[in-house]
């Protein structure tokens, strides 16, 4: 009687009404740390509700900015043309190396029976919006699980890796950018072939970690993806390292390491849809259908 | 119930405008933060109740759409409610400056608390963030600090103008 009686007194009752809240609110962040698996049918819901909604405010922001930038701002225009008009020769040239650079290495693959790399599907997105705390980083995109978007999926852009989606609603998903603290990649130093992990640093910087002391790395050096994952294909662009640290002691060193994608102003990326997993070799191929026959 | 349904619309459209528009301005890191003013004006005009409701479901959709697998901010802008709630009464927060103090100090808390919530459930060590407290950290609270007085007052203009009767308005008692 007396419990009931210290319930219903208006005293308590405010009280231990935000008690109770506060409870509930860190039981629902306890029930999200265990599942992990993505959002359930309400966050779903509330995710197609909201969407639309930010990617029409979106779609009306890059309206105004493109007449802006389409129309106003063409001061340096002439001078910018004639440094693209350059560029173009060059990747031109650098693209015709580059083709006979792939000639070579498909004749020595072939000669070697390489396994080869089963061709990627990618789905194009569009950015509708961008992480609303200042701690985390993410993006939404208007793509999601109608499209064969699954949690875990990479995303890239053209320049590079942009990071790996965190959650999915039917026709959204959030996607994980490279550069949040929980943001981590297996990945290559290009020139030296030393491995490590790319740990995001929150401001457009990541960290290589677990590099091995002994590795060679220097200012200026690629960071590409290993492949090792799963989630993300070999080769792909990460950033480049801006930094090295080579502490007094210990097994490792640290570098810091600048995205190749400008995550502020990505308008639209690509989501992997699986991943790169090596076919058995034509050999192993052959000798497993004589077996068969037989 | 009609004040909820649109006060509730009205957090959404902010929070709407923090993911969309505010990343393309110019200095992306040092975006106000439109949901913890509104938390705030909610906490000083609102009763704890209704309140509180809607304090936890603009930190549940800030979590929904933010990169947070855990829901920190459920927990941490429903907190910042009640703290600022029970403080209302207790500091003269008319003026611009107390305005402008008081939500620069929640945003620095705010933040703090969040950085101990993501070194204690997600294992990110706090010395990654030491750089970010004079780069991220104190510029964004401050401008949070300095956009609340003008939200406040284009708020009370709002509330006027959609309720008849002024005082009425937002100003119920819990």
């Amino acid at each position: 009687m007396r419990i009931r009686d210290f319930f219903l007194s208006r005293r308590y009752s405010l009280p231990i009404f935000i008690v109770l809240f506060l409870l509930f609110a860190l039981v629902l962040m306890s029930l999200r740390a265990k599942q992990r698996k993505g959002v359930d049918f309400f966050d779903a819901l509330l995710m197609e509700i909201c969407s639309p909604f930010q990617k029409g405010a979106t779609l009306a922001i890059k309206t105004v900015q493109g007449t802006f930038q389409r129309y106003l701002f063409l001061i340096n225009l002439e001078e910018e043309n004639r440094i693209l008009k350059q560029k173009i020769a060059q990747l031109q040239e650098e693209n015709h190396q580059m083709k006979e650079i792939k000639l070579a290495n498909e004749r020595l693959r072939e000669l070697l029976q390489f396994r080869e790399k089963k061709p990627s599907s990618m789905v194009g997105a569009e950015v509708i919006g961008q992480d609303p705390s200042s701690w985390f980083k993410s993006l939404t995109i208007d793509k999601g699980e109608r499209d064969g978007v699954k949690k875990g999926m990479a995303v890239i852009s053209p320049t590079g890796v942009v990071g790996q989606i965190l959650k999915t609603a039917p026709d959204y998903a959030v996607v994980l950018l490279l550069t949040d603290y929980n943001s981590a990649i297996d990945s290559v130093v290009q020139r030296t072939r030393a491995k490590a992990i790319v740990e995001g640093k929150g401001e457009n910087r990541c960290q290589l970690k677990y590099l091995l002391r002994t590795d060679e790395v220097a200012v200026g050096d690629v960071v590409i993806t290993s492949g090792l994952g799963g989630n993300f294909p070999k080769g792909l662009r990460i950033g480049e390292v801006r930094r090295v640290d080579k502490r007094g002691h210990g097994v490792f060193q640290y570098a810091e390491l600048v995205p190749s994608v400008d995550l502020t102003q990505l308008e639209e990326v690509f989501v992997i849809m699986e991943p790169l997993l090596p076919s058995p070799p034509k050999e192993e191929k052959g000798k497993k259908e004589k077996k068969t026959k037989k | 119930m009609k004040r909820i349904v649109l006060l509730l619309l009205v957090g959404i459209f902010f929070l709407i405008l923090q993911a969309s528009c505010f990343p393309f301005f110019p200095i992306h890191r040092v975006r106000p933060d439109l949901l913890l003013i509104f938390t705030f004006y909610l906490a000083f005009l609102f009763p704890p109740i209704s309140g509180g409701i809607l304090a936890f479901i603009m930190g549940y959709l800030t979590d929904l759409f933010s990169g947070n697998a855990m829901g920190f901010y459920v927990f941490s802008r429903s907190l910042v409610f009640f703290t600022a709630y029970f403080l209302k009464g207790r500091i003269y927060l008319e003026g611009f400056y107390s305005q402008f103090l008081f939500a620069f100090l929640f945003a620095l808390l705010e933040g703090v608390f969040i950085l101990i919530l993501m070194n204690t459930f997600q294992s990110v060590p706090l010395a990654k963030f030491h750089p970010l407290f004079f780069t991220s950290l104190l510029p964004q609270s401050f401008f949070t600090g300095l956009f609340t007085p003008l939200f406040f007052f284009l708020f009370g203009k709002g509330s006027l103008l959609w309720f008849s009767q002024p005082g009425k308005g937002v100003k119920e008692k819990g």
